[in-house]
């Protein structure tokens, strides 16, 4: 920081100071100038009457019974939420895949043969639903595959 | 050992369903909570209510939560300062409503006072001069009202804050500053009447 030795600092970088906002290097500097220019000083001293006023400011208190009851009311609430919420569903799903994914982690040809029987029911199931073996001359063959698979 | 778990692992349960977690949030932010809608609003059932909506607001948002951008304490903080502000907005404008000829910017709520006032340095002895105080804070602009209350009473270092209102440090200190010169005049001013 290159500032002159008689300039003043100025009430923010004095308060910054109390506050202990500033880099070291920057707050030894300014310490220093203090130990010398007594207009500083009462400026810091000040400003220092002023934030312990600030800091007397009290909170008026709450009864424990009253944080009690608004506990209740809040447990309440999360019971209700917690039911309804798109959140739980997602929590929900989000465990089932997680547990999936291990056992198909920790056994990896039977997790392969469920995902092989999977596809396999879900197009027979596509095929019969929306008859496309009619539709579609091809889709026979595949049933016909499905049906030796199955 | 629940009661050992850290806020934001406390955090993690919650999610993954244990409603439980939730009840111990409350038991260590109900009072962190209240004092910074109490600071802003400046009175107690006000406050009270705000910090029940304050819950609410961070339950339906806990999934945003991001451990790895902050802490949950200021993540809190910052939850707890906006609902009081927008409390604090609704008050005032609801006031407006209720007396447009004293619509000239005063503060028009009466704080609730402590009947305690402690005065370490004798200068804080009457209630007239807490009164002006608060009268002061509560006409803070808003933002200069948010670090206030956040750098003073719940300890944020102010880059914290910077961060929290999406701000550059030098806003925000010089916010701070205002604020602080506003009350040093309120302090100075009852230092020379008596």
């Amino acid at each position: 920081m290159n500032r002159p030795a008689n300039r003043h600092y100025s009430e923010e970088e004095i308060l910054m100071h109390i506050l202990g906002e500033e880099d070291s290097k920057e707050g030894a500097i300014l310490a220093a100038h203090l130990g010398e220019c007594q207009e500083c000083r009462l400026v810091l001293l000040e400003y220092q009457r002023v934030l312990e006023d600030i800091r007397c400011l009290r909170v008026d208190e709450i009864p424990a019974v009253a944080w009690l009851e608004q506990k209740e009311r809040l447990m309440a609430f999360v019971r209700n939420e917690s039911r309804t919420s798109f959140r739980d569903i997602r929590v929900r799903l989000g465990g089932v895949f997680v547990q999936t994914w291990n056992y198909a982690i920790a056994h990896p040809l039977p997790a392969l043969g469920y995902i092989a029987l999977a596809l396999a029911l879900a197009s027979q199931s596509t095929i019969s639903i929306f008859r496309l073996d009619h539709v579609l001359p091809t889709t026979g063959d595949v049933i016909q595959v499905l049906k030796l698979l199955l | 050992m629940d009661s050992m778990k850290s806020d934001e692992d406390l955090v993690d349960d919650i999610l993954a369903g244990a409603e439980n977690g939730f009840s111990q949030l409350h038991d260590r932010y109900r009072r962190l909570v209240y004092s910074i809608a109490f600071r802003i609003l400046q009175n107690s059932e006000e406050a009270y209510d705000a910090s029940q909506e304050i819950f609410i607001r961070a339950y339906r948002s806990l999934d945003s939560f991001d451990r790895r951008k902050s802490r949950f304490y200021s993540w809190m903080c910052r939850l707890a300062v906006n609902q009081a502000i927008d409390c604090w907005r609704a008050r005032r404008r609801r006031a407006e409503a209720q007396t447009p000829e004293d619509s000239n910017g005063r503060f028009l709520g009466v704080p609730a006072l402590s009947d305690a006032i402690r005065s370490p340095h004798g200068e804080l002895e009457s209630k007239e001069k807490v009164q002006e105080i608060w009268r002061c804070v509560d006409a803070l602009p808003e933002l200069q009202k948010k670090v206030f209350v956040l750098r003073y009473f719940q300890e944020l270092k102010l880059e914290e804050i910077a961060e929290m209102e999406n701000c550059s440090l030098g806003t925000v200190k010089t916010s701070l500053y205002r604020a602080t010169q506003t009350i040093r005049r309120v302090v100075k001013r009852g230092g020379d009447q008596s």
